[in-house]
């Protein structure tokens, strides 16, 4: 190779030798005399021209920004480079210019120029209003806006009235005179949205967007708001025309939590672009106002970071040692410092009243302790200090009337080198009576592997899955007043989740799993398996808020096959299948809680029978309306279907002489006659020899 | 009623098929030997041994005289039903993939596949005389197919035309005096596995593994209905008596290690001719059905899986007895 490298470079040598003996006489190039050029610079040199500096350059570029900390020249270096750092994120800074006072200082405003106007115009959005410290905020304005403010007329108008806007129905959906529910259905990861209304006989489609989200999409904790995912951030959708209601500049947000009451909305992106401390925002639902920001959390946490007390009232977040709980609205800490819990490991609001309950680990010779702690006067209503102990996990019954801290105990601990080894596992379920005086506390021990737990979310009963992988077994447990909690039903059964209808009495128990799929209706109130049934490698199941419907569904994200969703009534009899490639997820809306006084629910219960048959009646009318409209649609393909055949067989008739022709003049259309109905058949006994038996008389 | 399992296949079924009276029921199956059964209580009449591989379809001619299978041995031969005897065999430069006799049986067609550098072709044979003269006769007619290979066939109305389906999904159908297309049509997106004739001829049924089951116009190509599943269709079959029609597949036999029998998706699936809605299912086989046949009288049908079974099943008088609302005057 480096042969042939060195004999290219003598040929070029050679070459040029050549061209240089070419110069021996120059032609004459100039324009004859009186010559007119008739070519116009645009059309040899167009795409030069383009570039050909304008009046209007460069104004669009530059930007103003005001509200700079004042510096003097020995710090003026500092600045440049925070500014650069802030400002250069939008395009290169191809000048800039700081104006200083006769001392010296700064005059507290920039001048920045881009290289283009866009970079300009992104850099005045982002930065406008933005938070540098404590003291100073960005005024950011593009220095064509001052020739705009110049013209500003002398005297003052009015601003003309704006015509008021109709606010659509934000609580349409709870209108609907039969109460039906609607669901969104997602397929495809981050692509089309369709949003149900689950009406009969058969579910209505209420809006369909390609699209919509780029990842998922989920409802808001009371149903009023859809939230969908974006590079630029979250946006929320409400109304009956599902119009934008607000949106959520967060570049690259992927996760997102409300706050109970829907009054405030939590952003989080962990690789988002606008500053270490603007990972985490808290906003206001309503205005759109970004009410506070956080660095991102230190370490792996589990999401949601903040978590809120059920009237929006107060958010905290874990930290190591420490339980930081923030008011609303101000956003600031509660009594303006965190809680320092030592060996706080994890904690959770009662789902209705201001009060949280959070465990602390183990540490040498002080056990662990669970806390019942009421916010705002931080006093401890409750605790009790466990031994042995693992980890815990806490579950809060929806009602708020129980709270059962599971607690994972072992019976041996051993050290190796940094990591701790339990062995001889056994599970207590500590339930308080949040209701009672002093709150007391039940104890229930189970000594094999817990699969699950579930509270009934009204009423007081509660389930365990629990048991080796062969031999797995569910128990209902019933909460007493003064006693313990009493044992009212043991299944066997490969099961390893439990789902309570959202009313209680009603469970489903299921299988997840690669060749899972079994379900299971159970009416808890006297433990009647309602119906068995299974859908193959389902991977979700989701209550309807009502109580009244089960939605499995297999996700196109865990199986690739058979994705799509069954919904069962409450008593497992299936309603409908609906196979859909790519489905991903299913949410029903949710509702918000009942308004009716508890008097008033007890009434129509008790008057159920009253109800019914109007109920009845009109689901009947609606039945035979939708099987007229079958019936008319079947008619009329069977009419057409008819028209076809009888063209068909006149030519069919027509063929026979070519038919007898070619098999010899058999008529065997006899017989296509005959299977038709005709009965022309010979009947034909055909016998076979079954078995030959030998039997010895004596 | 408890369904006649047909056992004597040691491999996946492959193509079966009643002669005209219904009182012999044939399976061609990927060992080398097809079976000949009596229909009514699936005794074993006997088999035909002389292929050296997958036989991958068959047909009986009218009178029940001749059976013609086509084989992965790259052969097609002629057999006489009564003796089982192979009167004849025509070698082939790839395998056969579909065989069939005309109408009055004066002729058969056969197809080979693209492989081993030789192109899929289709001839067409005289068997007015079957004798061993066929093996080394020239075929009447034959030509190359130069796109995606003939998966299906079925002759035309009167002799005059054979309908091939295509790996594609292609319908083409050719005249037989030329050679030439006379309609191409793609309605289809894959492989057409199979195609069966209506009682009379004048329309066929197309399974394909595109996850649905067509139904076409014989002569014009129209396309008259569709009936949906999700899975691959491998076959499907036209009632004789009844606007039925049943489909079978389910799982590529590659893929059925990762699919279990409790899905249901190698059920037998009907589905009414005209409404093209579903009204029953009939389990069995635990793997996908790869062949089926309505019994000439419409009161049973056999259906044939990779799971090498072959099963007899009679209807019920529920079956007849079911129909859909719909207004009849």
């Amino acid at each position: 190779m480096a042969k042939k490298k060195g004999d290219e470079k003598v040929n070029q040598t050679i070459h040029s030798d050549n061209e240089e003996q070419n110069f021996d006489e120059e032609p004459n190039f100039d324009d004859s005399e009186g010559f007119v050029d008739d070519i116009q610079d645009e059309e040899l040199l167009a795409d030069l021209l383009e570039q050909k500096p304008k009046e209007s350059d460069g104004y669009e570029n530059v930007i103003v920004v005001d509200g700079c900390p004042q510096v003097g020249p020995e710090r003026l270096e500092k600045l440049q480079s925070v500014i650069n750092k802030i400002f250069g994120k939008f395009g290169t800074i191809v000048n800039e210019y700081y104006p200083t006072t006769e001392n010296g200082l700064t005059t507290g405003y920039i001048f920045l120029e881009y290289s283009n106007p866009q970079n300009a115009a992104e850099a005045v959005t982002a930065t406008n209003n933005c938070k540098l410290d404590k003291q100073h905020t960005f005024l950011v304005n593009l220095f064509t806006d001052f020739k705009k403010y110049e013209n500003i007329p002398a005297e003052w108008e009015p601003p003309a009235p704006q015509p008021f806007k109709v606010q659509s129905d934000l609580q349409w959906y709870l209108m609907d005179p039969d109460a039906y529910d609607q669901f969104l259905v997602g397929i495809g990861t981050g692509v089309g949205l369709q949003v149900w209304q689950n009406a009969l006989p058969e579910p209505t489609l209420l809006q369909e967007r390609p699209n919509w989200t780029e990842t998922y999409a989920v409802w808001s904790p009371l149903g009023t708001y859809l939230a969908t995912f974006h590079w630029r951030g979250v946006a929320l959708w409400a109304g009956p025309k599902f119009t934008q209601f607000q949106k959520f500049y967060h570049p690259e947000a992927r996760f997102i939590s409300f706050s109970p009451c829907e009054n405030y909305i939590v952003t989080f992106s962990p690789a988002g672009d606008r500053g270490d401390d603007k990972k985490l925002i808290i906003w206001d639902i309503r205005t759109g106002q970004e009410k506070r920001s956080f660095p991102p959390p230190d370490e792996y946490v589990t999401w949601p970071i903040f978590r809120w007390s059920k009237d929006d009232r107060f958010f905290a977040r874990l930290g190591t040692d420490v339980l930081s709980v923030y008011e609303t609205p101000g956003f600031g800490l509660l009594d303006k410092k965190s809680i320092k819990i030592p060996g706080i490991r994890d904690f959770c609001w009662s789902p209705t009243d201001n009060v949280l309950a959070y465990w602390v680990a183990e540490e040498k010779d002080v056990p662990a302790r669970v806390t019942l702690l009421e916010i705002p006067n931080r006093a401890e209503t409750r605790s009790k200090n466990l031994f042995s102990v693992a980890d815990c996990k806490i579950h809060w019954q929806k009602s708020g009337d129980y709270l059962c801290v599971k607690v994972d105990r072992y019976s041996k601990l051993k050290k190796d080198k940094n990591e701790l080894k339990y062995s001889g596992m056994y599970y207590n379920f500590e339930i308080f009576h949040m209701r009672e005086k002093e709150v007391p506390v039940d104890s229930v021990e189970i000594k094999e592997p817990i699969q699950a737990f579930a509270w009934e979310p009204v009423g007081s009963k509660f389930a365990i899955i629990h048991g080796d992988q062969a031999n797995v077994q569910v128990s209902f447990y019933q909460v007493n007043t003064g006693q313990a909690p009493t044992l009212l039903k043991k299944l066997a059964g490969s099961f390893n989740h439990v789902f309570w209808s959202p009313q209680g009495q009603f469970v489903v128990l299921a299988n997840f799993g690669l060749t899972g799929g079994a379900l299971e209706f159970l009416d808890t109130n006297d433990f009647t398996i309602m119906n068995v049934a299974d859908h193959y490698q389902m991977s979700g199941i989701e209550w309807d808020p009502t109580g009244r419907y089960v939605v499995t569904g297999v996700s196109s994200l865990k199986c690739k096959m058979d994705c799509g969703y069954y919904i069962w009534s409450f008593q497992g009899k299936i309603l409908r299948r609906v196979m859909k490639e790519g489905f991903a997820q299913f949410h029903w809306r949710p509702r918000p809680p009942t308004l009716l006084s508890e008097k008033q629910q007890k009434d129509i219960k008790k008057n159920l029978k009253k109800y019914y048959p109007q109920f009845e009646s009109k689901d009947r009318m609606r039945s035979t309306k939708a099987s007229k409209e079958l019936v008319a649609k079947r008619t009329e393909q069977m009419k057409r279907h008819r028209e076809y055949r009888e063209t068909k067989q006149r030519e069919w008739a027509d063929q026979r002489a070519r038919r007898l022709e070619l098999r010899g003049y058999v008529d065997t259309d006899a017989d296509t006659a005959a299977a038709a109905g005709d009965g022309n058949a010979v009947e034909e006994v055909v016998e076979f020899f079954v078995k030959e038996e030998q039997t010895v008389i004596d | 009623m408890k369904p006649l399992m047909l056992q004597g296949h040691e491999r996946a079924i492959t193509q079966i098929k009643y002669n005209r009276e219904g009182d012999l029921l044939f399976s061609a199956a990927k060992d080398a030997k097809p079976n000949v059964w009596w229909s009514l209580n699936g005794e074993r009449l006997g088999t035909f041994n002389g292929h050296g591989g997958v036989v991958w379809c068959l047909d009986v001619d009218w009178q029940s005289i001749h059976l013609i299978t086509g084989g992965g041995d790259s052969s097609c031969r002629l057999w006489d039903l009564e003796t089982g005897k192979n009167i004849a065999t025509i070698k082939t430069n790839s395998s056969v993939r579909t065989c069939n006799f005309s109408y009055s049986a004066y002729q058969a067609a056969y197809t080979t596949d693209k492989a081993m550098g030789h192109p899929c072709e289709v001839f067409i044979i005289d068997t007015r005389t079957i004798d061993d003269s066929i093996s080394s006769a020239s075929p009447i007619l034959k030509w190359e197919i130069t796109d995606s290979k003939v998966t299906s066939m079925i002759w035309g109305s009167l002799d005059e035309t054979i309908i091939t389906g295509h790996e594609a999904g292609d319908l083409i159908q050719w005249d037989l005096r030329t050679g030439k297309k006379i309609h191409s049509i793609k309605e289809h997106t894959r492989q057409i596995n199979d195609m069966q004739l209506s009682r009379d001829g004048t329309m066929f049924i197309t399974a394909s593994k595109d996850q649905t089951a067509k139904l076409f116009d014989t002569s014009s190509l129209e396309l008259l209905k569709e009936y949906k599943t999700e899975r691959p269709v491998n076959s499907a079959a036209l009632s004789p008596i009844l606007d039925h029609v049943v489909l079978g597949g389910g799982q590529d036999a590659m893929e059925v290690t990762t699919t279990s029998t409790r899905q249901g998706k190698f059920d037998a699936r009907f589905f009414h001719l005209v409404f093209e809605e579903e009204f029953g299912r009939v389990k069995g086989h635990f793997g996908p059905i790869n062949s089926l046949a309505f019994h000439p009288d419409g009161r049973s049908y056999a259906s044939g899986g990779e799971d090498g079974y072959v099963r007899v099943q009679s209807f019920d008088q529920a079956y007849f007895d079911y129909t859909f609302d719909y207004n009849r005057d």
